[in-house]
């Protein structure tokens, strides 16, 4: 097991990834090798050099902080935006969640399928026509690379898949839908080993597997149907074996919970726990704790820490102003990874909630650009966050040693 | 006061004094202010007439203002676009969001105005405007068109009132009409208020009611107050809604209708509408709250949306199956739309330029996609519909003529505004 270690950070790469925001990251075999998604449905790879050059003077956009490098594949398949990706151990292997209610698996090692032209600076372009008044820019041509399709595409979800995860050996896969339906994948049969439905009405919009793939965490919640109709959020630990409910970990919060109450009141139990979801899950490492993340426009994006075998709240950590994107323990377990709407990525210790580093900086107006999803390198020593003015950020976690 | 004589007394905006007379002569003299004196001199007749046709009309209101990229005007593929797809509908080529499956069934029945461009961008001016037709004024107060219905559809006498506002927004009410229009309020799951009403035996609540009456009679006697009558027909039109209560109880046609009205508070109320409408009320409005959607506003379409398609759909079927679509009409409105840029929020923000609401029913000519918006839905690019013109039209499909004048004080008020033009192609 890798050990995190936090020491002066630093931000090595802005790769451009602009048009529909990028929503999804993941690491492959090491922190030179990573594939993001976006809201199109894009999902494109890069191959990194072993140092970035020496940062270019800024160009177009001012907040332009570190080089970019350009993709070396782009994985053609999804219609509809990436939601969630997940690597499996080896490198090999990615997993893809989509609003076009496909999971698709990626053999990152396949034989290309073809060739594309990929335009990964559009918004600069168009703000260079803008400003010069000539289209120049806009007839460049763009990155060639090549393509990949995807492995397999595992089938059965009948709506938007916001929720993925994988168990620590990469056997195992979990997404969820906006119909409450959840699927547990085998990856390596690449076929189902279970799938069970939440409460009617909700969407599933965060769940993780435990490290040995036997418990699934779901969080289920759904934006109101009305002032006074709003479904009751869920949060429960399942097992997989036989698709039965481990743990009712709203019941355990709150004893006043009435799941099948829609009224304003029956919401106003969970509101402040829950916030505008638990769009955002993990199960650390050895399978002690549960992370979940307070997520949509919320004052203060909290995040849980629960006990998993009891439920019980163990803290709540306040960083981020604004919802919670995404949560990732460390490898070690020692520390707790968090992006967030207001254009940062937090990382904190586990032990006493203390939060050690905070990457980006606020940006946007009163409402901040968000980093929407973040990944940890194998290796413990690279982070990675999307953010939606199309990047995708990669930092050194011990800058010290740059 | 006698029957006879309580019943000739008008209110104001029906009466024409000689003082008023007076003031209009001066001023047709001066230049011309009173466009259509004829309206005006025969409106008690004219709603007398129009009332004849009982015909209702159910707005379904969408507070907040609903996008229209994500129901009716989808720009697929555009930067405006969003993360919704198309879907198909029963009408040949036309599309909306895949948050509508059961409205697509049903857009043979819909006229549907992808070109609305109005003229106030927040809520409350928002609000105002698409309940009466006119922007918020100092010097006027315009009646809701709810109110309006009332006057020239409302059936005068009934035990139920003739507008009915189920969880809905507006607070312009009857406006200048008088408070015989305003709307009667109930709550989201169609609960009574408290003060319609009572506690007490059926033979206490009698004996009160005599002894109101003889204290009212003795204060009228030897005067001519107005409030005095209002407060009178106030009281005894609640003792009317006492007897017709059941008219607000659905639960008796619930577990039945649930699966055609889909299972949601908006829902009920839409069922509720058309109970209503069996029941005579002339208008109901159903209100669904919410769109309000500068952040996250795919989630909380996602949230709503399909809800209130189920019920809208549910509703229509049913109106039709009862024979009752033919004269009622269903106007789906908000007070705005939402606008093609997506903000860093995930949403999106005010919008009048360009923007859809429908219609179906009553005089309405069903499968129709009128006006059009450009490639980003940023500008009507065809058929622009204005308030004015949305209102006339809603007028119209309920044969009530929208030059049809009111007096607001000495002002003749027409029920759509001047220059307003009704949209015929959406009519039979």
């Amino acid at each position: 097991m890798a050990e995190m270690i936090v020491d002066k950070p630093k931000l090595l790469w802005q790769l451009q990834f602009e048009g529909a925001w990028p929503m999804a990251v993941a690491f492959l075999d090491s922190g030179r090798r990573l594939v993001a998604g976006n809201q199109d449905g894009r999902l494109l790879m890069w191959d990194l050099p072993e140092q970035p050059p020496a940062i270019e003077p800024p160009k177009g956009k001012a907040d332009r902080l570190a080089p970019s490098a350009p993709p070396s594949r782009m994985l053609t398949g999804h219609t509809n935006g990436v939601t969630r990706l997940v690597a499996a151990p080896g490198g090999k292997w990615i997993v893809s969640a989509s609003l076009d209610r496909t999971v698709r698996l990626w053999d990152i090692n396949a034989e290309p399928v073809g060739d594309a032209e990929v335009i990964v600076d559009i918004e600069t372009r168009q703000e260079e026509a803008k400003r010069s008044r000539k289209d120049d820019s806009l007839k460049q041509p763009g990155i060639a690379v090549k393509t990949l399709a995807s492995a397999h595409i595992f089938t059965g979800h009948q709506d938007w898949i916001e929720a993925l995860g994988i168990n620590d050996d990469g056997q195992r896969v979990i997404s969820g839908d906006n119909s409450s339906n959840v699927y547990v994948w085998d990856l390596a049969a690449r076929k189902e080993v279970t799938h069970w439905k939440g409460r009617r009405w909700n969407w599933i919009v965060a769940t993780a597997l435990s490290p040995d793939g036997q418990t699934a965490l779901v969080s289920e919640y759904r934006y109101k149907r009305d002032d006074f109709d709003i479904p009751s959020s869920g949060l429960k630990l399942w097992n997989v074996a036989d698709s039965t409910e481990k743990l009712d970990l709203m019941k355990v919060q709150f004893p006043k919970y009435m799941p099948d109450d829609t009224s304003y009141g029956a919401a106003q139990v969970w509101r402040k726990f829950v916030a505008n979801g638990l769009v955002a899950a993990d199960i650390s490492p050895d399978g002690k704790l549960l992370a979940l993340g307070q997520g949509g426009e919320t004052d203060k994006g909290q995040v849980h820490l629960l006990d998993a075998s009891t439920g019980a709240l163990v803290r709540s950590i306040s960083g981020h102003q604004y919802g919670v994107t995404d949560i990732r323990f460390s490898q070690d377990g020692k520390f707790m990874l968090s992006t967030g709407r207001d254009t940062s990525l937090r990382i904190t210790q586990v032990e006493d909630g203390k939060e050690v580093a905070q990457l980006g900086s606020p940006r946007g107006g009163q409402f901040k650009d968000w980093l929407s999803s973040l990944a940890i390198s194998p290796d413990q020593k690279m982070v990675a966050a999307t953010d939606i003015a199309g990047f995708v950020h990669v930092w050194s976690l011990v800058g010290s040693e740059m | 006061m006698s029957e006879r004589l309580r019943n000739s007394v008008c209110v104001p905006a029906e009466h024409l004094s000689r003082r008023t007379l007076l003031k209009g002569t001066l001023g047709t003299a001066a230049g011309g202010v009173v466009m259509n004196w004829g309206g005006l001199t025969d409106t008690a007749a004219y709603a007398e007439t129009a009332k004849k046709q009982q015909k209702h009309c159910i707005l379904l209101w969408m507070n907040g203002g609903a996008s229209q990229f994500e129901t009716f005007d989808m720009k697929v593929g555009r930067p405006t676009g969003g993360l919704f797809r198309p879907i198909n509908t029963n009408l040949p080529g036309v599309e909306v969001c895949e948050l509508m499956p059961k409205i697509a069934q049903q857009m043979d029945k819909l006229a549907v105005i992808r070109s609305m461009r109005t003229s106030e961008v927040d809520h409350p001016g928002g609000i105002y405007l698409m309940h009466t037709g006119y922007r918020p004024s100092a010097n006027v107060r315009f009646p809701e068109v709810g109110s309006i219905v009332a006057k020239y559809q409302g059936r005068e006498g009934s035990d139920l009132p003739n507008f009915i506002k189920v969880s809905s927004q507006g607070d312009a009410g009857a406006g200048f009409l008088g408070p015989k229009y305003h709307p009667f309020a109930i709550g989201s799951e169609g609960g009574l208020p408290p003060f319609s009403t009572s506690g007490m035996k059926p033979e206490d609540e009698t004996r009160r009611h005599e002894l109101r009456s003889f204290v009212e009679d003795r204060y009228l006697k030897d005067r001519n107050s107005e409030t005095a009558r209002m407060h009178r027909e106030s009281y005894e039109a609640a003792r009317r809604l006492q007897s017709a209560r059941q008219a607000f109880d659905i639960s008796g046609e619930w577990e039945k209708n649930r699966e055609l009205y889909g299972d949601s508070e908006f829902g009920r109320r839409c069922l509720l509408a058309r109970k209503l409408v069996e029941s005579g009320v002339a208008f109901i409005e159903v209100g669904q709250s919410s769109y309000d959607s500068h952040a996250d506003n795919f989630g909380w379409h996602k949230g709503l949306v399909p809800p209130m398609e189920h019920a809208w759909a549910g509703l229509l079927v049913d109106l039709q199956q009862r024979g009752l679509l033919d004269k009622t009409l269903v106007i789906w409105a908000g007070e705005i739309g939402r606008t093609p840029k997506i903000n860093n929020r995930a949403g999106r923000d005010h919008y009048v330029r360009c923007w859809s609401t429908a219609l179906a029913g009553c005089g309405i000519k069903g499968g129709i996609v009128y006006g059009s918006s450009d490639q980003d839905g940023v500008e009507v690019k065809d058929n622009p519909v204005t308030e004015g013109d949305f209102f006339a039209t809603i007028y119209q499909a309920l044969s009530i003529d929208p030059k049809q004048e009111n007096l607001a004080g000495v002002r003749p008020v027409p029920l759509a505004p001047f220059g307003s033009k009704v949209v015929s192609d959406l009519l039979t």
